[in-house]
């Protein structure tokens, strides 16, 4: 492995982002793009006769949202191209509507070292964690980069 | 489609019926348009093998998405509170991929009925690329 990490980042955020408005145009793109096909991500007039009265978000459209950093500034500058998306844990909260303004806040949630056949890996956590205008948490995401 | 599932209707190893699907290059990278994806390992096989990548590949997001519908296909009911995967081997396009869900445990809190869900996105070689868990709660 050609790079250290410093474990003082953990808990420390390194981006906070609110973002435009959200349109529907955005979900409809986004439903359509994975080929969604339940009518209450995908049909505005079949929404808003459903349980949430209106068009809202697939479950998973929060890993959509891109903030200003992906990663700390204290983190080597290539690594990006070097790490890989081991996984992703996704709490789902609130539901996102049109019209809503999103923020999202991130951190260095977990670094840790495995060592397998392959040699030793370097996993690290980030969370972000996606709230709405009302201050209700919509999504609170965990992706896990390993990094060779 | 109105709601044909109950939590008393559903048993611990009930399987899900699986989505069955080929991903075409073209649509990996209008997903990773939407996304905001803007990795060339998701653009294109040239750009992935700049990267050192064997070709193109599936954004681990992408098959998370892909879970999701596979979930809330299920039922009208069902909605999704957790879903967590592991990125086990790279997914390509132009592949044969069979997503499959079995239900692994009821529970109920004063927040409603949940189940538990494993997960698995499999090739046609039976390499499972992608597996999970869920927590689903059904209405």
């Amino acid at each position: 492995m050609s790079f250290t990490i410093d474990r003082a980042m953990v808990g420390s955020e390194f981006d906070h982002t609110e973002f435009p408005p959200i349109t529907e145009e955005q979900i409809l793109a986004y439903a359509a793009a994975y080929g969604e096909t339940s009518p209450l991500y995908t049909d505005p007039v079949a929404a808003a006769r459903g349980p949430h009265g209106g068009l809202i978000a697939p479950p998973t459209f929060a890993v959509s949202l891109r903030g200003k950093h992906f990663m700390p500034r204290e983190m080597p500058r290539n690594i990006g191209r070097n790490g890989f998306d081991a996984g992703k844990d996704i709490e789902i909260g609130a539901p996102v509507r049109p019209g809503d303004v999103l923020t999202a806040s991130s951190t260095v949630h977990d670094i840790y070292e495995k060592t397998g056949r392959s040699g030793t890996m370097v996993f690290i956590v980030f969370r972000t964690t996606v709230t709405n205008q009302r201050g209700e948490t919509v999504s609170v995401v965990d992706q896990k980069m390993m990094f060779r | 489609m109105p709601p044909t599932l109950t939590f008393e209707t559903v048993d611990v190893g009930d399987e899900l019926p699986p989505l069955r699907l080929t991903l075409a290059g073209e649509q990996v990278r209008r997903y990773a348009e939407a996304a905001n994806m803007p990795g060339g390992r998701f653009m294109s096989d040239a750009e992935a093998q700049a990267e050192g990548l064997p070709g193109q590949i599936v954004p681990g997001n992408l098959s998370l998405a892909l879970f999701s519908r596979l979930l809330t296909e299920w039922d009208s009911s069902v909605r999704l509170k957790r879903l967590s995967a592991t990125f086990r081997g790279l997914v390509r396009p132009d592949v044969a991929l069979t997503l499959s869900a079995v239900v692994t445990e009821k529970h109920t809190s004063d927040h409603g009925n949940f189940l538990e869900c494993d997960l698995v996105l499999e090739n046609a070689d039976g390499d499972r690329l992608v597996t999970g868990t869920a927590t689903v709660a059904l209405a």
